[in-house]
């Protein structure tokens, strides 16, 4: 049988297709891992709408300093979005030590936002806030809330040990750019849901 | 990807201000005419839109890739706005409400 | 892409790296298969269970005491219990087969082959992915085991009664927040898969092998995978807020002033229908996920045995992709009578009826390739006409159950069991078979008996329907599912149907003796396999040997020169071009 082959070792990258996309697998697939999660957000978001519609005393309880230490949060988010970035740049330029350096303070703001967040938890668990009930209206209010910003915060805390790995990973030579490049991409996606997450969970329960 | 270049970075910053802006307009914008859903989430998706084509590069990359993921997740949350009905007709309907 | 194509990795030597923790696709599908065949037959012996206490409701089953004292006591099994078995026959068989078997255990294996690459692109993460199955199939299965037995509310796992803990009745404390825990972690593991199989399919094509020249079946398992990946994600926070209901005292899915066995239930303010929502948004795409790779192996087993390309294969394709697409449409008709809104369950039944068009276009090009082809007869090809038997005969119910107005009648019936066993389960199973037969030479380097396979075939054909025909005859008659016995009323007559039923189940059951049989014969025994017996022009049969090294190609890489279907053309190999032959196809002979 007359079959040509090509020697795959002598051969590289030209015996292949070309993706469709001109990006490596590991981008494709950290983009395919955030669109599949945004459904998830998007479920999460739909449950506790759904939730929120079907209650006839939705309390509104967020009063102007849980607002704006919400807007304090999406700054330190936003920020570390910007920091990451610099990392990939220094990454992309090769400059270990500048990549690691700005992976780091990435971490570092979202370990202040997860504090930052926890705060919050806790100052609502002082008022009497639980899953099952609270001091104001429907019972379901402490379980969307919790349920949401909880999925949220494991998202930003994976997100911090991943940063932590790679960036000293990729400081030791033991990881690539991409690596950098991919795990920034998660964190912009976890910023983005915030995004979503504070005009849906706090803007819309302020208290008027 | 290109490595970015100052200019790249330059851009970066206007839209970590632009995005940081529409956070504070929208609190502003809920604290003042309140907090309707259509207002917060057509601020909350120029913000995405920001972050998704800008910080995550999705515009620097081939329109092929922005084809391949963007309609499918905006069809899958689309259709979920079906279940609405239901919610709204739960609240019409209770019969045993405290 | 480069930093796949040189990761050439050596082949492991030791037991435990090349069989159980293993990198290669290969193992790892077989890995699959195993677990999917193990799933299959847990799920059909309790099938059996089911069919037995039906017509013999006072008959003690001999051992059964002693799986479940509680649940049979002295081997008689009582309601509740029957609704566990329903319940742990449903989940076993749904995900753990009609998921594994035709789309990650086939996939698995001859995905990365037939696109020429060596290992799918994340070797670990697939390693992961069968590891995770695997935990969340071991947890479900122990809910056997843990306290009063599985849960009883069904596959579906409806709320409330899946939600407020053990009041319900057995098995719902402990095991059904084990359910709840399996399948969390069975999205995870599919997850995981399916951003596998898509990264596999479009960066490790080999040289030649565009998207167009990609064999059908390839098409179908990335079309799966697509759809997967976003329906998985929506499974996945609803087991998580079901969970939530069940250990977090939350009330997602529990509405205010419920009263269980006497107690009044402390959840207030969720939603039954807001589960049933979540649910069926995965659910439907999941009876795609079950359905679309199948339809891509009997399609591409069907070529080669016709000896001709289907009427535009292509169209086949889009006839998948728009399947895929219009199944996050319709899952609302799973819930016509839940409560729904009438309005929306008229939104929903339009596009579900419109799903009849690429069905209908499907079955009409299968059954006009058909048509004056000269179809070579074998176990496989047999079982690919049972597929589209399957597929007609059950599809065609769906007409009826996609119409709310005639829904109110049918819902809940033996009619709807009939209908999704046929056009899901049996014919998804048709198509595993029908894989199985086509390609056991490929994956053993041995021939399976085709004499016993055809005996499998007619009297797995001729069961299946004997058991699921009478069930829309039952359905029509008011027969409601998920009763265990029939009391002194309007169901009486019934019972020789339904002895029928159980009788033509044990016997398709013990047929299937002959199957395990045939694979453990041929596995040893059988007839050495030449390198491609059925003269099919798709990569996975140029390799070097059955089965294929542990790269696949020996270290080669296929460069592809054709379409995947050159049949009827005259070649120096007779009347095929492979896909790897540099050859140009001469006229017809």
């Amino acid at each position: 049988m007359s079959e040509a082959t090509l020697d795959r070792a002598s051969h590289g990258a030209e015996v292949m297709e070309a993706s469709p996309f001109a990006i490596p697998s590991s981008k494709l697939v950290m983009w395919l891992f955030i669109i599949s999660d945004a459904c998830t957000f998007g479920a999460m978001l739909f449950a506790y709408g759904y939730i929120r519609n079907s209650a006839a005393d939705w309390p509104l309880v967020f009063e102007s300093a849980s607002i704006w230490n919400a807007l304090l949060m999406t700054f330190i988010l936003v920020t570390s979005s910007l920091t990451v970035l610099l990392a990939v740049r220094d990454a992309a330029n090769e400059n270990r030590a500048g990549a690691f350096k700005w992976a780091m303070i990435t971490a570092g703001l979202g370990v202040v936002f997860t504090i930052l967040h926890l705060r919050e938890w806790m100052s609502l668990i002082g008022e009497g806030v639980r899953p099952f009930q609270n001091p104001w209206g429907a019972p379901m209010f402490g379980a969307s809330f919790f349920a949401v910003t909880g999925l949220h915060m494991a998202h930003v805390a994976g997100g911090v040990v991943a940063l932590v790995v790679v960036g000293l990973g990729f400081k030791a030579g033991r990881y690539a750019f991409r690596h950098i490049e991919i795990w920034a991409l998660y964190w912009h996606f976890v910023d983005l849901v915030w995004m979503f997450v504070v005009p849906l969970i706090y803007l819309l329960n302020m208290k008027r | 990807m290109s490595a970015p270049n100052s200019e790249g970075m330059g851009t970066t910053f206007i839209v970590y201000g632009a995005i940081l802006a529409i956070a504070v307009v929208q609190v502003l914008v809920a604290m003042s005419m309140g907090p309707s859903l259509g207002r917060m989430l057509i601020l909350a998706a120029i913000q995405a839109y920001l972050a998704v084509m800008f910080f995550m590069h999705l515009r620097d990359e081939k329109p092929t890739l922005r084809l391949a993921l963007i309609p499918g997740t905006i069809f899958v949350l689309v259709m979920m706005n079906m279940i609405w009905a239901d919610s709204f007709r739960l609240a019409l309907l209770r019969s045993f409400a405290k | 892409m480069p930093e796949q194509a040189v990761h050439v990795h050596q082949a492991p030597t030791g037991f435990i790296r090349k069989y159980v923790f293993s990198l290669d696709h290969k193992i790892i599908g077989l890995q699959y298969y195993a677990l999917a065949f193990v799933a299959v037959f847990t799920g059909m012996v309790l099938s059996w269970l089911m069919r037995i206490h039906l017509v013999w409701p006072n008959a003690p089953i001999p051992g059964l005491g002693l799986l479940s004292k509680t649940g049979a006591p002295g081997g008689i099994v009582t309601p509740e219990y029957y609704l566990q078995l329903m319940t742990m026959h449903g989940t076993l068989m749904v995900f753990f087969v009609l998921t594994n078997a035709p789309f990650a255990a086939f996939g698995n294996y001859f995905l990365p082959i037939q696109i020429g690459a060596e290992d799918m692109a994340f070797p670990r993460f697939n390693m992961m992915s069968f590891w995770t199955t695997f935990i969340a199939f071991c947890v479900l299965v122990s809910a056997f085991f843990v306290g009063d037995g599985p849960p009883l509310s069904g596959w579906t796992a409806y709320a409330p009664l899946s939600a407020v803990g053990g009041d319900p009745g057995p098995g719902q404390a402990v095991g059904q927040t084990l359910w709840g825990l399996s399948i969390f972690i069975f999205c995870i593991a599919s997850l995981l898969g399916s951003l596998n199989f898509i990264a596999t399919t479009l960066d490790l094509r080999t040289k030649g092998m565009t998207l167009s020249r990609m064999p059908i079946v390839s098409w179908a398992w990335f079309i799966t995978s697509c759809i997967a990946l976003l329906a998985f994600a929506v499974l996945l926070p609803a087991c998580l807020l079901l969970i939530l209901d069940r250990v977090a005292g939350t009330s997602f899915f529990v509405p205010s002033g419920l009263n269980i066995s006497d107690h009044m239930q402390p959840h207030q303010g969720g939603s039954p229908l807001l589960w049933q929502h979540l649910f069926w948004f995965f659910g439907h795409p999941e009876v795609y996920i079950a359905i679309l790779p199948a339809i891509g192996i009997v399609s591409h087993i069907l070529i080669c045995n016709m000896r001709k390309d289907m009427l535009s294969h292509k169209v086949l394709v889009y006839c998948m992709m728009a399947i895929g697409f219009l199944s996050y449409m319709v899952w609302g008709h799973h819930m016509f009578l839940s409560g729904m809104n009438p309005f929306s369950a008229l939104v929903f039944s339009f596009p579900t009826l419109v799903i009849t068009i690429p069905a209908t276009i499907m079955t009409l090009i299968w059954l006009g390739s058909l048509y004056g082809s000269n179809l070579r007869i074998n176990s496989a090809s047999l079982f690919c006409l049972g597929f589209i038997s399957m597929f007609v005969s059950g599809g065609v119910s769906g007409f009826f159950l996609a119409q709310p107005s005639i829904d109110i009648y049918l819902h809940a019936t033996y009619f709807v069991v009939g209908h999704f066993h046929m056009v899901m389960g049996v014919a998804a199973i048709m198509g595993v078979f029908a894989g199985t037969y086509f390609w056991f030479p490929k994956m053993t380097g041995r021939m399976m008996n085709e004499t016993l396979g055809k005996w499998h075939f007619f009297l797995t054909f001729i069961g299946t329907y004997a058991i699921f025909m009478p069930f829309h005859y039952l359905g029509l008659a008011g027969n409601v599912r998920r009763y265990s016995a029939f009391t002194d009323d309007y169901l009486v007559p019934l019972v020789p149907v339904h002895k029928f039923i159980t009788f033509a189940a044990l016997f398709t059951g013990a047929a299937q003796l002959i199957f395990i049989f045939n694979l453990f014969y041929s596995r040893f025994k059988g007839a050495p396999a030449p390198a491609n017996p059925w003269e099919c022009t798709s990569l996975e049969w140029s390799t070097p040997s059955s089965p294929p090294p542990f790269d696949n190609f020996g270290g080669k890489h296929p460069v592809v020169y054709h379409d995947p279907y050159q049949y009827g053309v005259k070649s120096s190999t007779g009347d095929y071009l492979m896909q790897t032959s540099p050859e140009q196809a001469g006229q017809t002979p």
